[in-house]
Parts: structure tokens; sequence; C-alpha cells
């Protein structure tokens, strides 16, 4: 029998989203959702499922989309994904549960990612709440941080009674779903929707919170029968070039938390500024580049350019990403690597000095590594500079809390039960891997419940 | 928790100051830290020195300079703000230092200058001197509100020679470090005549911790906005600082910096004119 053709997904036209913030995929809507869910094999053995981090019930909530049982489909989803309506969007799915798709080496995956964004839209647009509060069971657990690991360790825990309360330290909450993460890629209803599910179920979120600043990690430990650290890695990695300190110059961090948290594209109905100008460049090829390139077009930029040490196929950043940024014109220059910003009298940037690589051997992550080709540089003009090479883990918190075991990179040390070498505190997210997935993150998360609901009932 | 302003007083044409409840950073407040303001929710995060921190309240001086702290003068007592978050910053570590100064020429600085004097003055050994300088009589705060009261020894400088000493807080200063051994000066202000204090007591090879201020979003040490360069390494002013060593500190970049959105400063002030005639 042939298998019908994936069913496509609407998007805005390329022309005119690059002048506004909206999501850039439309959602599919009830009949769509249906008919892309039919195409799906419903195979004995789902490997879909083995794709997924947070081990969602893939076939069977596809099959109940197919059958139009949204409610139920949503209330399975949801028993396993605190969030299913962000992970359906920032997910990567292509290396997830729709790389493992058997369809996708026949024709195309089922479209999991949207599927599962469309039940819980659905479900947001009823406001269908399937949570009641659960009965307590006396225990006391604080989670340091708010991002997507903390997220699902909450929903996780509280689930089963305990009393769960986040520490932000900014004035939202979400780490970096909310600062991170542009809302053309995750509306910001969507996030404050899923949010409120965890206020919904009783989870307590204290904001402005910075825990060692000005709350104490030892009040913590005093207080709580466990504490899970999921801090993330939210310093930005510069350069460390001549020129660095020319004005023009952003960290991603930075120029994402202007336009995302403090809204800077409305600008000045929102008050914090952003200077873009018209030459933009970006440094490296991952999520976060993308995200701040396709940021950078919409706040007006004629030309956007990435430059990218490796090719386009090592790339971090996923697929759609990568297909959605070529078709807002935003070019990807391939094996050049930055030597030095360059810059006028004022102290403001004119360009970037770049130097052309080639490929020796291969490093640890099992990609070519590049390496400068000394002679082959050249100049390119810009009036902007992005520079995304990741982040690494947060100074603030560790230089806080000395007893934590750390990494000489930052990373906070775990045993295989993500339990730190203090007893009853635990770890997880970017805090202890360094940089990954939103997925990665709320897998751990999981993980960490887990491991936090056998350490306090052994 | 609201975040209500209990007292607002001038302290010249410019400059006014708000106590504002705000316990938990005054609970944690240390001299060097700083507080974080949003005055809406559609506000800046705006990063302020704090004066003071008792009975559960804060202590800030501020000037009439952009959008957001001219909006702020037009708030009274018992309006709140969005949030107030802190404290901020790694406070320097105070010791006996001996003959320790103070030196002041603006807003921020003079804040710092009272927070910072109280504590060095609570430290036996200590022989505080604070140096404090306005434009010229009109401009100079009344002295409840000066470190006068917090000093061994204080010195007050107009630019004009209107009131106290001639001069700026580097011609006092100057003629000090000629007369007399100082051990430590600390110093906030104006960002340009800090570099030029550092550059001074440089000559004198007397150490000397400034403020550094930068503009910071997040002011978690999450941004890099406030990236200041100190004997060559890349340092955050929200997390490292803002106090830094003096004499190793990029101050051409440093000042370079702060002029990164003056263009969209002014943009932001004229639209709250705007605004402001439709209101009358």
């Amino acid at each position: 029998m042939a298998i019908p053709e994936r069913v496509p997904m609407r998007e805005q036209d390329p022309k005119v989203r690059i002048t506004n913030f909206l999501s850039v995929p439309l959602g599919y809507s009830a009949d769509e959702a249906v008919r892309e869910a039919k195409r799906c094999l419903q195979c004995k053995v789902p490997l879909c499922e083995t794709g997924c981090p947070v081990r969602m019930d893939i076939k069977d909530i596809i099959h109940l989309i197919a059958d139009e049982k949204f409610e139920e489909a949503f209330f399975l989803s949801k028993k396993d994904n605190a969030v299913p309506a962000m992970t359906g969007r920032v997910c990567p799915q292509e290396e997830q549960c729709e790389g493992k798709c058997i369809l996708e080496k026949k024709d195309r995956a089922i479209n999991i990612g949207k599927l599962f964004a469309f039940v819980a839209d659905w479900a947001r647009e009823i406001d269908l709440v399937n949570e009641s509060k659960p009965e307590e069971n006396g225990k006391k657990i604080a989670i340091v941080g708010s991002g997507p690991a903390s997220i699902t360790c909450a929903v996780d825990l509280r689930k089963l009674g305990y009393q769960v309360t986040i520490f932000e330290a900014l004035h939202m909450a979400g780490g970096v779903l909310q600062y991170g993460i542009p809302p053309f890629r995750l509306p910001r209803d969507v996030v404050d929707y899923e949010l409120s599910y965890l206020e919904k179920i009783g989870v307590n979120i204290q904001l402005n919170q910075i825990v060692g600043q000005n709350v104490e990690f030892e009040e913590l430990k005093k207080e709580y029968d466990a504490i899970y650290i999921a801090t993330g890695a939210g310093a930005p990695r510069f350069l460390n070039c001549e020129g660095e300190k020319l004005k023009g110059v952003y960290s991603a961090n930075e120029f994402l938390i202007r336009v995302n948290l403090m809204k800077a594209y409305q600008f000045p109905n929102w008050d914090t500024p952003i200077v873009c100008g018209d030459k933009v460049g970006v440094i490296g090829c991952g999520n976060v580049a993308l995200d701040a390139a396709r940021c950078a077009k919409r706040l007006g930029a004629d030309s956007v350019r990435i430059f990218y040490r490796r090719t386009k196929e090592f790339a971090p950043a996923r697929e759609e990403e990568l297909k959605h940024a070529e078709e807002e014109n935003i070019s990807c220059e391939k094996m050049l690597s930055p030597t030095r910003v360059l810059g006028n009298d004022d102290g403001w940037i004119t360009g970037i000095e770049l130097v052309t690589t080639k490929f020796v051997g291969e490093d640890k992550s099992g990609r070519p590594k590049p390496i400068n080709v000394e002679g082959l540089k050249f100049e390119v003009k810009l009036d902007t500079l992005i520079i995304a090479l990741g982040t690494t883990p947060n100074r603030l918190f560790l230089s806080n809390v000395p007893e934590l075991d750390t990494y000489s990179w930052g990373g906070i040390k775990a045993d295989e039960n993500f339990m730190t070498n203090i007893p009853g505190v635990f770890v997880g997210g970017d805090a202890l891997s360094g940089g990954s997935t939103v997925i990665a993150a709320m897998g751990d998360g999981r993980d960490a419940a887990e491991a936090i609901i056998k350490y306090l009932n052994k | 928790m609201k975040h209500t302003i209990t007292r607002k007083e001038d302290l010249n044409a410019a400059d006014y100051v708000i106590d504002v409840i705000a316990p938990k950073v005054a609970e944690k407040f240390k001299p060097g830290n700083f507080a974080v303001l949003l005055t809406i929710p559609n506000g800046e995060r705006i990063p302020m020195s704090i004066e003071k921190a008792e009975d559960g309240k804060i202590t800030m001086f501020i000037k009439k300079l952009g959008k957001t702290s001219r909006e702020l003068d037009a708030w009274k007592v018992g309006d709140s703000f969005f949030k107030i978050i802190g404290p901020m910053g790694t406070a320097p570590a105070l010791k006996k230092f001996g003959t320790v100064v103070f030196a002041s020429d603006l807003v921020c600085g003079h804040a710092e200058n009272n927070a910072m004097c109280r504590e060095l003055k609570k430290i036996n050994g200590n022989h505080v001197i604070s140096i404090q300088s306005f434009p010229t009589k009109k401009d100079v705060y009344p002295e409840k509100e000066r470190s006068k009261q917090y000093a061994d020894e204080y010195i007050l400088a107009t630019g004009d020679g209107s009131m106290g000493r001639k001069g700026d807080m580097l011609d006092v200063l100057q003629e000090m470090l000629e007369e007399r051994k100082i051990d430590m000066i600390f110093a906030g202000g104006d960002i340009p005549a800090l570099q030029k204090l550092s550059k001074l007591t440089k000559k004198y090879n007397v150490p000397t911790m400034t403020t550094v201020r930068q503009i910071m979003v997040d002011a978690t040490g999450m941004c890099g906005s406030c990236r200041v360069f100190v004997d060559g390494k890349q340092k955050l002013a929200c997390i490292d600082g803002p106090m830094f060593d003096g004499h190793k500190v990029d101050w051409e970049a440093a000042i370079s910096r702060l002029a990164m959105f003056k263009g969209k400063e002014a943009e932001a002030m004229e639209c709250y004119n705007e605004k402001m005639k439709e209101v009358v």
C-alpha cells in the first residue's frame, strides 16, 4: 500500500515573517493533524519511542489523534512530558523520534513534533486542565533554576505529592525558553501557558531569587529534604581576540536576552534598546547562532551572514532552522574562522578579519577538526557582530557554593544517580552536561526526579 | 512583595533620594553591592548603587538622566516598583587599611561614598577620609545626605569654589597625596574622572578600587554586556565587580562601551517627552 505524503506544514511567507516575530509554522488544523496521524504504520515495535529522551507513548498518542480523540491524546502526552506544546516546537525531532521513524527511510517520517504541538495547542485553546493538586507527602524539594530540566523535575515530583519550590534568578520563569529561544520559534503565549500549569498543580515559583547571592545555599540545605541544581549554561563564550571590546559586538546571549526576555524588538514601547546594524555577522552555526541571525533579520538588517569554521553538514543547528534561515536570505559561509574584530576611532566595529580553515583529522566530537590556514586572511565589512560560540555554566552560582565539586570547564560533577558530592544535592541539565537541547535537559530532569525519590525513600 | 517608595526627596535640581521597601536586598547588602530596578513590567533592568540598607528598606541616589530615571522622578511616596532584585555584584573585602579615602564626584559615587565610609569606620584602625565634589554650591547635597557624618575627615569641594574647597575630587586628592601617606583609595562616580583618578594614584603607588559603571542587562553574568578588561583579562562588572583595581582597568574600553546605546537612549527620551506632552 502506498503511504500518503507527509501533510505539509503551512508557514508564514519568508518575505512577511522577516518583518515580525510571530511563529513561522502556522500549525496543523484538526483535519491536517488527523490526516498526518493516519500515515502512521503503528509499528509493533515503535522505534520512535526509543528516540525520545522523556519516553513518551508516541505510538498510542498518534493513534488517538488519528481517531480524533484529542483530549485523550493530550492527557497521554502530558503523562510523560510537562510541556508538550514547547517540545513539539523545539525538539530536534529529526535526531530523535522522527529520525527513528521507519517511514523516514521510504519517504518522510511522521511529523511527530507538529502533531504533538497541535494536540497541546488544541488543549490550550479550550483550557483543558488535567491535574488536580496531589496528596501532600510532607517532603520539601528546592530546585535552582526554572528552565526545562527544572520544569520536568518539578512536575514529576509534584505529581507524587512533594512540595516543590523553584528559585529563579531572573524576573521571569522558563530559563532558556524565556530568554533564549525567540518567539517566532516558541511563541510566548505557549511558554506562559505551559508555565501556568506548574502553578496549577501547586509548584511554588520564586522569582528574582539568586541562590548563593540573596538566598543562602546553606539555608536551602537546612530547609529542604533535597536540592536539584539546574542552573543551565548561561555564561557566554567569547572569541578572546582583538577588538571584542568594540561597540556593536554582542554575545549571542546578550542579543537574545535583549530581544526575547526584554522585548527590545518592541523598543521604545519596551524600554530595553538594541542596536542592530545593516550588515550583521554571526560567528557559529548552532541553534543559538541561527536564532540570533534570524532575530537580526527581523530587526531590519539588510545582510546577515553566518561564518562557520566547518561546513553546514557538521553544524549543530537543527535542519528546520537551517532551512528557515536560508529562506530568510541568511547566508551560511563555511570554512571560515574569525581572527580579529576591526574598529574605528570611535570604538565602533567596522568589520571582521576572517581566515580560511581546512579539516585535519577529527576532534573529540567525532567531527572533522578545522584549523586555520595561515595566510588566507580577508576582511568583511560589518556593523554588528554576534558571537555564538556556545555557553558555559554560570560562575555566579558556582562561586557562591564553593563546596560543590566541579570540572575545570565549570560543569558540576555528579555520580551515576545525578547526586553531587553533597548528599541530597542533585544536578542536571546544562549545569551537568555543558550545552545540550531542551529535551535532553527534560530527560535529565525526569531521571533526577526518579533519583531524588529513590534517595528520599531508601 | 510590594516595593513601595517610603521617602523621596530632592538632593539638588538633578538628583533625588528614595527609600524603597526591599527586605531581601536590605538583609544581604554589603557596601559595593548594587540593586537591579525594574520600574514597570516593560521597563529596563537598571543597575543602581545602594546608599544604605536598613529596616527592610534600601536607599538610593538617582539622577534624572534617561527615560527611566525621569519617569521615576514623577513617582511619589506610596508608588511601587515592579521588581527590585539583589543585592548584586561582589562587595570588596573591607579590612583595616590604615588611612583610607573614598572620593566621589557624581550621584552613584556619592551613594557608594556614604555606604563605604560607614562600613570602613566600623573597622578598628581605619582613619576614614571622605572627599565629595560637586560643580557648584547649589548642587551640594543637604548635609544629612553627605558622608561628612561617617568619616573622620571630610573634604567638600566645588568646581567654582562657591562652597568648600575649589576644585574637584582629583584636585583634592592630588594635594593630599603630595602631603601625606594614604594607604588605600576607593572612588566612585564619573567614569572619565575615575580614569584620571586611577592614573594619579598609580603615580603615587596607592592601591585604588573604583566602581566601573557599565551597561547591564540581566546583571547575573549571562549576557556579557558589562564586560570590563582588567589586567588584560575579561571580567564582568555585574558579578566580578562593579569595583575593580583602577590601575588595571582598560578605561578607554569602559568609557567607549558606555556610549553604545546613546542614540537609542535619546530616542527613548524623545518618545517619553512626546508622551508627556499628550498627558499635559
